[in-house]
């Protein structure tokens, strides 16, 4: 398996725990109070993904450092563009679904917790879609 | 991704020129070793310079290292 590879299942992993406890906790969309308890959340998400990602990737650099260090060549630059293109078409069908939702009712946090799932699914399926491809060949 | 068209011979110049390893010929050109073996397997097309690379190595010509097989159009 290849850094970058490695690298991706990091991130997917990241994101998936960060997902979860966002989703857990946040109050729901369409609460008409969400108060700052959200807000709360938000930060605490983010401020866990950006120490695990840290984390775990100086864990990865120390352990592979030859690998770490060697850049990108072709074909994962390739890989990279071709992902975050499936990324950017999920991202953007997401967030002109997140703005028709004030025409049934949806408060402005409900749109923007709304765009906030889009961009999680979005980045989901960038590095789900990195694997796939590193694995396929 | 898919199988591609072009086809290549390069496990076999690699094993004609001292065993060289995936990892010696992927350091030699300036790409992973699994990039490496994803050219070899068909499953990725090298572009034209990593191609040139890959024949220098060998100090074969390029038609050697590298054949394309055209699909008959329907």
């Amino acid at each position: 398996m290849s850094f970058r590879e490695k690298s991706a299942w990091v991130t997917l992993t990241t994101i998936l725990l960060v997902s979860g406890f966002y989703f857990t906790h946040v109050p729901r969309p369409f609460d008409p109070n969400p108060g700052e308890w959200s807000l709360f959340v938000i930060g605490v998400a983010i401020a866990a993904f950006v120490v695990i990602e840290v984390v775990a990737h100086v864990v990865l650099y120390l352990r592979y450092p030859k690998d770490a260090r060697t850049r990108k060549d072709e074909r994962e630059r390739l890989i990279d563009l071709r992902a975050t293109r499936l990324a950017a078409y999920v991202y953007v069908a997401g967030t002109f679904l997140a703005i028709l939702t004030p025409h049934h009712g949806a408060s402005g946090f409900a749109v923007g917790v709304f765009v906030l799932i889009s961009f999680m699914i979005a980045e989901i399926v960038n590095y789900a879609a990195r694997i796939i491809y590193y694995r396929r060949g | 991704m898919t199988k591609t068209a072009v086809t290549n011979k390069i496990r076999r110049l690699r094993f004609d020129h001292g065993e060289m390893t995936q990892q010696e010929l992927a350091e030699r050109i300036g790409v992973t070793r699994q990039t490496v073996n994803a050219i070899e397997l068909g499953k990725y097309s090298p572009s034209l310079e990593v191609a040139f690379r890959i024949a220098r190595v060998f100090g074969v010509p390029l038609e050697e290292a590298f054949s394309y097989e055209a699909s008959e159009e329907k």
